[in-house]
């Protein structure tokens, strides 16, 4: 936790949620805000009205994003879950992308809406008693990402950064074939 | 698994299967779908390897994102391809209808216009079959063929075309005049011009035939038949002229 203007906010990975994680990352994605505006509506959104900036020096200002922006821990890939009594993994020994779950994940990132995160995690998170039909399924897959949501954030960010070294490794980025005119 | 390293492995209804493939949006569904139709799979043979296999195969079929060769056959088999400077009226307005629509997936139509049968007169000319079939029932002789065998008949044809609208493009240009432009109309008299523009550019080929014809649609088949660019030659002269 970090406190800002006497309020105490989650900034540590540990202590975010997935939910609240994908909405940060929404508010830093919107290309109409500047840098000063999304910080202020990071804090807004973790509990600091906007109001309370108004008597603050810009260099204040600075110190306290830095002090928001300094995450602790690195956390690590964690294959296997426990909600409500059923097991999710992820995978075995190594992570490996399958070419399934990578279709699934461009399409899901591809759509670009707020629930990304979590719906990218409930395609590699499979519960063990179902079948593979069953893992894919829009309703189940959307299922588990409102369970994942509730998670903290520490589970997703080593997968972010996994899914993404790997996609720009080996999704081609040729453009489409436009050929003649 | 074999998988083809050039174009001049792949067919035309291949290429075609290949082209209609580039609507998917998202790159690697859309790449995964064309290695499975040029490995011969169903994509969901795919699905279950590890992302680091499939870009291997990936890698060896970039080709698909390169355009087939340029360099086209003026022979395939009975059929002979028809020199585009000896076009008929008809035949080019089918043509732009089939180029209009989608090049790449009416490549056979397109190549059905262009080669043709041809034979020697009696008099030692020789003369091609007249265009009185429809593409449509006449395009799947060509997809058997290598797309390398064929797909230069494209530029061809929109080089031609580029070269033809600099010469008679004066001559569509009362038709399609402010065809780009979304005009606003201001009041109804102005909104019934409109209309009657947007008329006159959906009916354009049409109405070229009825005037040519002296509107005697009779003679519509006689007109289809001329000589393309004698025919735009004459038309030309008689803009110039005034007659």
């Amino acid at each position: 936790m970090v406190t800002i203007l006497g309020i105490e906010v989650p900034n540590q990975l540990n202590e975010l949620t997935v939910q609240q994680f994908e909405t940060i990352t929404t508010i830093h994605a919107n290309t109409d805000l500047d840098a000063i505006d999304k910080h202020l509506q990071v804090f807004e959104f973790l509990g600091v009205p906007t109001i309370e900036w108004d008597n603050v020096e810009i260099e204040e200002f600075k110190e306290i994003v830095r002090n928001f922006n300094d995450i602790q821990s690195k956390p690590e890939l964690v294959n296997t879950l426990e909600i409500d009594g059923y097991t999710y993994t992820a995978f075995e020994d190594k992570f490996k992308l399958s070419v399934k779950d990578t279709k699934h994940i461009e399409k899901i990132m591809h759509s670009k809406h707020k629930g990304y995160i979590s719906e990218l995690l409930a395609v590699l998170f499979k519960r063990t008693d179902l079948t593979k039909v069953e893992h894919y399924s829009d309703a189940h897959i959307k299922l588990k990402a409102k369970l994942i949501r509730e998670l903290k954030a520490e589970l997703a960010v080593p997968y972010l950064v996994e899914i993404g070294q790997k996609l720009s490794k080996h999704i081609p980025k040729d453009a489409p074939t436009e050929i003649l005119e | 698994m074999h998988l083809p390293k050039s174009w001049s492995e792949i067919d035309v209804l291949q290429f075609k299967e290949i082209r209609e493939l580039y609507t998917i949006p998202e790159v690697f569904n859309r790449e995964i779908e064309i290695l499975a139709i040029l490995a011969d799979v169903s994509s969901e043979e795919l699905e279950d390897l590890d992302i680091e296999e499939v870009t291997a195969m990936i890698s060896q079929i970039k080709f698909v994102n390169s355009e087939p060769s340029k360099q086209y056959k003026h022979q395939l088999d009975d059929y002979h391809f028809k020199s585009l400077d000896k076009l008929t009226v008809g035949e080019y307005i089918d043509l732009e209808h089939y180029f209009s629509k989608d090049y790449n997936q009416n490549i056979g139509h397109i190549a059905s216009i262009l080669y043709r049968q041809k034979s020697v007169d009696q008099w030692g000319v020789t003369v091609f079959e007249p265009y009185n079939f429809s593409p449509r029932v006449r395009y799947e002789l060509f997809e058997d063929y290598c797309i390398n065998d064929i797909y230069g008949i494209i530029p061809e044809f929109i080089s031609f075309r580029e070269n033809f609208m600099d010469t008679y493009g004066n001559l569509f240009h009362d038709n399609t005049a402010d065809a780009d432009d979304e005009v606003r109309p201001t009041n109804s008299e102005e909104a019934k011009e409109i209309q009657k523009e947007k008329s006159q550019l959906k009916w354009g080929w049409e109405r070229l035939i009825y005037s040519l014809c002296n509107e005697d649609l009779t003679k519509f088949e006689e007109v289809t038949n001329l000589p393309l660019i004698m025919t735009f030659n004459m038309l030309a002269m008689k803009k110039e002229l005034n007659i």
